[in-house]
């Protein structure tokens, strides 16, 4: 994109072109997460309405509440903001952009369509997971800032569960990254274009249950229920966020979906085939950069909406889990991660790898697969990292 | 060190183009961003030894890395930035952790700082900085030679320079030695004994952490106890 | 610099405002880490002096207030002192009363368990069965209103009668009711009784024994949990006995671990210990069920029965000089009411058991050693309404 913002301007203005570049392309993602947060705070009430017998939002704008969003954002923002006279008053007014700033951050290296990224990193996988983490520490903060036991208790269950999940999280997004032979995200989905078969859930049994565990250890590291003990409201009034009003409150709240958003995102990007809709008719229309740029454009356009679709899949998925599920207990939570899901991500690895070593190319051919995936790239290790 | 590396990069490439003024703007920008974030991570450096409070020491101390991350990946280093995250930021975390858990009845606890070892920490830090500026002072002769050659040539000895062969080092596998007839590198030859000392090391300091705050606990009890 | 690694005790105020404590209850909790080591449970925050204004009021008048005692089932509340003052004086109502008082006492209690059982859903942080359960207690209240003019404080069963007979195609209504709620107990049981995680979090949690139950004085769904088959509906006085002579139901509890019936209903977890919160909470979903039998039971024997509907007695009739002292099975429990007049129309003294007074004494010792988010569990598996412990 910088390139084409360059070839508008005059030559000697390239410099503004790269800081233009940037600005833009922030403002888009921003515009992104945040027309998706405002879309999931309606979606949220709809879809725990549905499940609860109920109708949800239906009076501000129109028959099905579309403007409940806005008119919740101007509630909370008519708040009164309060802080407590207990409180850690910097920290306080620091810890909900520390817990958003991260969650926004990851977005910098995923990809929404081909080509449509901030910064496309080599190590991608590994710098959403790095930055992703980071919001563990603004929830620290709000729990230990509020000078509130019930924050201190939610914050201490934040810390141990996030960063105990992050362990399997890790291990469940090394199997594409191994199958794709790549950290990048890019490079990760084009590695499954085609049919749906080729579709890293459906490359091997293993890395088929390793999304399960994927989706299980996101929900934990996202705070939703089941998982949600920081801020379970029977016990711990609001956990890390009882101290919380107004627009800070809000910080959290969009953090949270952010957060949701971001892990869904990956998980639709390294599972389920990023921009690769189920049946590769884009190809069959040849809406590629190699035919024409416009043509190629509209296929980006397909491919983000193929991405995003899978993503708020994936959230409408959480969504229902909350409102399904009663919330465990934080000594049943950490029994779940390193009982069953550290085990299950290990074994998952080392099943697809040794499936990797059986089967190089995957089980199923799917008609039309064109990438060929890891051994070139393994062999390119040994041979001393002299890739391409 | 960062800012030296690359401004040697952009210099390089400034001279290569031939155009001014385009380059000047993106060594601007570079610049801005970097002071920016250099300015930050020793401000809040400093709010680390000044802070008399632990968890908003920990707070200084975890900005000012994610700061530092910053200027890797504004030196097209991102691995190491995210490394830096994973590694530091993360580990401060568990600090902040134990810090409020310590500390959070004693909201009006400080923590002071007497004057022996003040002494002690002006003495090691004089010394770490002495280091630090020699590594500088060498980086830039080493930018000043690369500058000189020929920058094709300097790229090229770079191209073979990555992550991966150094992760490949600390598994025990050097890629870039000596290979015996030329062919598939040898195995333990890289840094897998310093490696795994390192992580020997870490576990023993964690399980004495543990077994200190084990024996104050019971100690505690005892206390407790003969109340 | 003096740090001692190490959890200190920290004392946690859960309440009298806090969204798990049902209302006003405050517990201190003295926790360790997650652990609580220590559970008080503080009362009084509710106190409304409702005895005391029982010395002032002749029954007809108190019987608006025995609605707020235990606000979730008035109808039995209003039993509890109409039999008693019935038991002072003596009198015994007519066939067609007694049908129609076991129809509204009984359609209380199933909207009292669903309150109880679902809430404890909510406790776990299960929203949903909650308002699945609100729904169908919303068309318990609807028939309620159509009855007597009151959604929740009925004041329906009075000394002598109750204030009104049942209107116009109203016991079709019931009927209609119960046929289409049977099924959304199957639902209630797919998403509480037979989900994982709620067996997880309430199997094996807040063990009472049979001994401590009864030592402690608990009675209703806690003393039936821990495997105590007693029930005053069955086991009662005759004046309360005698009203479900002929009513066929079973008291549901795990007698020998194994439940009377073999019922249609999910098996009992491998987790579950007999007088656990698990255990509690199935006794009231079971007796839901035996509740349904028992309104389709009285709807039936109402028709059949001749006679017309008793009428209330004057506000000011005066009482025969006694005393007269009567429990009820109220959802929670025993519920007791104890009168002295001295043959005025106002008793001299009023006094009340209250059920969820006795069932709330053992959460001092269920709360030890647990965690934190077990308080919640056991709290309202113990099902307590603070408008009767309080009064």
């Amino acid at each position: 994109m910088s390139d084409r913002i360059a070839s508008l301007l005059p030559e000697s203005w390239s410099g503004a072109a790269w800081a233009a570049t940037a600005l833009i392309h922030v403002a888009l993602v921003l515009c992104f997460v945040l027309i998706s947060v405002a879309f999931f705070v309606w979606l949220e009430r709809k879809v725990s309405a549905r499940i609860q017998d109920r109708l949800g939002p239906t009076r501000v704008g129109g028959r099905f509440g579309w403007l409940q969003s806005p008119a919740d954002g101007l509630k909370l923002l008519c708040k009164e903001d309060i802080i407590p006279a207990a409180a850690d008053r910097v920290l306080f007014r620091l810890a909900p952009y520390l817990c958003f700033c991260p969650a926004f951050a990851a977005f910098a290296a995923i990809p929404l369509a081909e080509g449509w990224v901030v910064l496309r990193l080599d190590i991608a996988a590994l710098f959403v997971l790095a930055v992703a983490g980071m919001e563990v520490f603004g929830v620290i903060l709000a729990g230990y800032a509020s000078g509130s036991k019930y924050s201190l208790f939610g914050a201490m269950r934040e810390a141990a569960q996030v960063v105990s999940y992050e362990a399997p999280l890790a291990l469940c997004l090394v199997i594409p990254v191994m199958l794709a032979g790549s950290m990048d995200l890019t490079t990760i989905a084009q590695a499954q274009a085609g049919w749906f078969t080729q579709w890293f859930l459906f490359h091997n049994p293993f890395s088929f249950a390793a999304f399960w565990v994927f989706i299980v250890c996101a929900t934990a590291n996202t705070n939703r229920a089941p998982f949600d003990l920081p801020e379970a409201e029977s016990e711990l009034v609001a956990g890390f966020m009882t101290e919380y009003s107004g627009f800070r409150w809000t910080v959290f709240f969009m953090a949270e979906y952010t957060s949701m958003l971001a892990v869904c995102l990956i998980a639709s990007i390294a599972f389920l085939g990023g921009w690769n809709g189920p049946i590769p008719w884009t190809g069959w229309l040849g809406l590629s950069h190699s035919v024409h740029p416009l043509l190629g454009f509209v296929g980006d356009c397909v491919g983000f909406v193929n991405v995003t679709a899978k993503a708020f899949g994936g959230v409408i998925f959480i969504m229902a889990l909350r409102w399904t599920l009663p919330r465990l207990r934080i000594d049943q939570v950490m029994a779940m991660c390193w009982k069953y899901c550290v085990p299950l991500a290990a074994v998952m690895l080392m099943g697809a790898t040794l499936w990797l070593y059986v089967f190089p190319g995957g089980v199923i051919r799917g008609v039309g697969g064109q990438w060929s995936p890891s051994p070139a790239v393994a062999t390119s290790w040994t041979n001393g990292g002299e890739r391409e | 060190m960062v800012a030296i590396t690359r401004g040697c990069d952009l210099v390089d490439q400034r001279r290569r183009a031939g155009v001014s003024f385009i380059m000047i703007a993106a060594v601007v920008w570079q610049n801005l961003l970097f002071w920016g974030f250099g300015l930050t991570a020793s401000a809040l450096a400093i709010g680390v030894v000044v802070s008399t409070n632990i968890v908003r020491m920990a707070v200084c101390l975890v900005m000012s890395l994610a700061a530092v991350a910053g200027l890797f990946f504004l030196a097209d280093a991102p691995f190491l930035g995210a490394i830096q995250i994973l590694v530091y930021v993360g580990g401060t975390m568990v600090l902040l952790v134990f810090g409020v858990m310590l500390t959070a009845r004693l909201p009006s606890s400080s923590m002071r700082t007497n004057a022996g070892q003040w002494v002690a920490a002006i003495i090691v830090g004089a010394a770490l900085l002495a280091v630090c500026w020699q590594a500088c002072r060498g980086l830039a002769a080493v930018c000043a030679r690369a500058d000189a050659k020929e920058h094709s040539a300097a790229r090229a000895d770079h191209a073979g320079r990555t992550t991966t062969e150094f992760g490949l080092a600390l598994l025990g596998v050097r890629t870039d030695a000596a290979r015996p007839n030329g062919g598939a590198p040898v195995a333990g030859q890289g840094y897998l004994l310093p490696f795994e000392l390192i992580s020997l090391h870490l576990l023993a300091a964690l399980v004495g952490a543990a077994y200190l705050a084990r024996s104050r606990w019971n100690s505690r009890q005892n206390d407790h106890k003969r109340d | 610099m003096e740090y001692d690694v190490g959890t200190d005790q920290w004392v946690l105020n859960m309440g009298p405002q806090h969204p798990a404590t049902h209302g006003v209850l405050r517990l201190t909790l003295r926790t360790d880490g997650e652990v609580v080591t220590e559970c008080v449970a503080h009362v009084g925050y509710l106190h409304r002096s409702a005895e005391k204004i029982g010395e002032n009021l002749t029954p007809r008048q108190f019987i608006p207030f025995t609605d707020r005692l235990d606000y979730l089932a008035g109808m039995n509340m209003n039993l509890g002192l109409t039999l008693a003052v019935e038991k002072l004086a003596g009198y015994a109502p007519s066939e067609k009363t007694r049908h129609l008082r076991v129809l509204a006492v009984e359609l209380c209690r199933i909207a009292s368990h669903l309150v109880a059982a679902c809430s404890t859903g909510l406790d776990l942080g299960s929203f949903t069965p909650f308002m699945w359960s609100f729904r169908e207690r919303e068309k318990i209240q609807l028939l309620f209103e159509e009855l007597c003019g009151a959604r929740l404080t009925y004041s329906y069963i009075t000394p002598g009668g109750v204030t009104a007979d049942a209107p116009e195609g109203w016991l079709e209504r019931c009927e209609a009711f119960l046929d289409q709620f049977e099924p959304v107990i199957d639902e209630l049981h797919a998403v509480l009784t037979s989900n994982g995680i709620f067996v997880h979090r309430m199997a094996g949690v807040g063990v009472l024994s049979a001994a401590d139950a009864v030592a402690h004085g608990c009675s209703g769904p806690v003393l039936r949990g821990s495997g105590v088959a007693w029930d005053l509906r069955r086991h009662g006085e005759p004046i309360y006995r005698s009203m479900y002579d002929d009513y066929r139901f079973e008291v549901v509890a795990p007698v020998n671990g194994c439940y009377p019936q073999d019922h249609d209903y999910p098996p009992v977890p491998p987790q579950a210990v007999v007088g656990d919160s698990w255990h509690r909470f199935y006794v009231r979903m079971l007796e839901v069920v035996q509740s349904i039998g028992l309104v389709r039971q009285a709807i039936k024997k109402y028709r059949q029965a001749s006679g017309t509907v008793d009428a209330p007695w004057q506000v000011k009739q005066k009482l025969p000089p006694g005393e007269a002292y009567l429990e009820t099975e109220a959802p929670k429990g025993q519920m007791g009411f104890y009168l002295v007049s001295d043959g005025s129309a106002v008793p001299w003294r009023l006094r009340i058991r209250s059920s969820s007074f006795c069932n709330l004494s053992v959460v001092e010792k269920l709360c030890r050693g647990v965690m934190l988010a077990d308080v919640a569990a056991i709290v309202a598996s113990l099902d307590i309404v603070l408008g009767e412990i309080d009064r």
